[in-house]
């Protein structure tokens, strides 16, 4: 069932950015993205803004310099799904009719909160132990590990992967190529996870134009619409859950797939929550682009490579192209918009004709992650 | 530094008998399931009020692990995390005191307290841990 239509998107490069504001970030992409739709100012009727870090306010701090403010603006965090939960009440309030055009931001400076590990809630049992989000990623990975036999050159043919593709995407925090050598000499982060398997800080954001279809028509673009937008949350155990797999991932791809009438077999293009290379493995089988347990031989065989049958994160992923935590939502939304209209230069998907973005996360005591947030469009 | 220590948690929901440390966690007198800390309802059917207090058991099966490397204030680095599963239905996260290079999957942990980090003043925080059994 279409939902809505992607008019136009707009990112600014990801990276380190520290002589810059967050409200000056977050203009730049609402800028880029309204000029793409070729949407005036006074043709946005809400906004809705995801950042995790931002702050009280961020989108009125962000659209007052433009003069844009006296709409509704709502601002939404859902840690890493900030900016995909923000795009998915977007997509539903044109859906219902209350809106023509909405844009949606994600946005996040990273570098404010100095460096190393996210800052995670201090009320969390796990967080006053000493859990870290690598941590959480590299317990499930080694257990991953055990259970199907992947090793950590798998997790360094991931972050080879990444790296080549971020080597084409002019956006991309990290544009260099790396062996898988160079993934597992990097120094140690969380065992097994090396440097090179971790998403990096950084500093970025991204905007989407939200419309009707009858609007995309009116403005001419060459619109892409959106077919699921569908949003779940972790459930809570205090007792034994398999960590080699996710469940929340499953789940919400499952409802993505059903809503948009399609199967894994159709997507063309993804972009998946790589925040850790072990994470890619995973969420190949829990979004059915493989079978369980064979994500090992799915990065093996180049599949969702250069060429490959269903690549996945040609933008870089959050391991490239950067994970400024609430931004990440809505930049894949950029590059799956990108990928359909065949703009995406260097790294395009030929003939991409259905993209899957999938955004998880969130480290909270119990809960495979906070949020999950999958959209499936097509051109 | 100023040498004081405190607990986490503070209400300190354990007790040492023989050298073996106990946990207190919570028991929904309606479903059953245990929960650790203690909950005041019941996450997985959500009675309210009807949570019995468990010991919980000393030793445990390590479920997975890592070594930290990278940690925020407070915490020495390298250390040993893991998830270790209890008999009675419970997943604890928490460090280990033995070095990762000695621990694998399903061996058998014992439940023990010590310090997991300094506090903002410098105080040590002592909690509960687990070490690894031969």
């Amino acid at each position: 069932m279409t939902l809505a239509a992607i008019a136009g998107v707009g990112m600014t490069k990801f990276g380190k950015q520290t002589g810059r504001t967050i409200e000056d970030i977050g203009r730049e992409a609402l800028v880029r993205a309204m000029k793409d739709a070729g949407v005036a100012r006074d043709g946005i009727d809400e906004v809705f803004c995801g950042s995790s870090y931002g702050g009280p306010l961020i989108g009125q701090r962000i659209l007052r310099d433009l003069g844009m403010t006296g709409i509704p603006i709502t601002n939404v965090e859902n840690a890493c799904s900030s900016g995909a939960a923000a795009l998915r009440e977007a997509c539903w309030a044109v859906k219902a009719g209350r809106a023509d055009a909405i844009a949606v931001l994600g946005v996040e400076k990273l570098t404010r909160l100095g460096g190393g590990t996210l800052p995670l809630e201090p009320t969390d049992v796990e967080v006053n132990l000493g859990n870290v989000m690598p941590a959480v990623y590299a317990m499930r990975a080694r257990r991953y590990m055990h259970e199907t036999g992947a090793t950590a050159r798998h997790l360094a043919m991931i972050a080879v992967k990444a790296h080549e593709y971020g080597a084409r995407n002019p956006n991309a925090q990290f544009q260099n190529r790396i062996t898988v050598d160079d993934v597992m000499r990097a120094r140690m982060v969380a065992d097994p996870l090396t440097l090179y398997m971790c998403c990096p800080t950084g500093d970025g954001a991204a905007a989407v134009i939200v419309t009707s279809e009858k609007r995309a028509r009116e403005l001419g673009a060459k619109p892409v619409r959106v077919e699921a937008s569908v949003l779940q949350s972790g459930l809570y155990k205090t007792g034994f859950r398999d960590m080699a797999s996710s469940e929340l991932t499953e789940r919400t791809s499952a409802l993505a797939y059903e809503a948009a009438g399609i199967g894994p077999r159709d997507v063309s293009v993804a972009e998946v929550h790589d925040a850790f290379a072990s994470a890619e493995l995973m969420y190949y089988e829990a979004l059915g682009l493989c079978r369980k347990g064979e994500g090992a031989a799915m990065i093996e065989r180049g599949d969702s490579g250069p060429g490959g049958r269903q690549p996945v994160n040609p933008s870089g992923g959050l391991a490239c192209r950067g994970h400024p935590v609430g931004a990440t939502g809505v930049a894949q939304i950029v590059e799956a918009v990108w990928q359909l209209r065949g703009e995406a230069g260097e790294r395009q998907v030929p003939g991409a004709k259905v993209a899957l973005t999938h955004c998880t996360g969130g480290g909270i005591s119990g809960l495979d992650h906070g949020a999950c947030a999958v959209h499936v469009l097509t051109s | 530094m100023n040498g004081g220590t405190e607990y986490f948690p503070a209400s300190r929901p354990w007790t040492e008998e023989g050298g073996a440390v106990r946990l207190h966690g919570s028991k929904c007198a309606h479903c059953g399931v245990a929960a650790f800390p203690p909950h005041p309802s019941c996450p997985a059917c959500g009675a309210e009020g009807s949570q019995d207090t468990v010991q919980l058991s000393p030793v445990g099966t390590l479920y997975t692990f890592s070594e930290i490397h990278i940690a925020p204030k407070g915490f020495v680095t390298p250390y040993a995390v893991g998830y270790v599963d209890l008999p009675e239905g419970v997943r604890l996260f928490g460090q280990i005191e033995t070095p990762a290079a000695d621990l694998r999957l399903g061996q058998q942990v014992a439940v023990t307290l010590g310090p997991v980090r300094a506090d903002a003043s410098g105080r040590m925080v002592i909690s509960y841990k687990f070490k690894g059994l031969p």
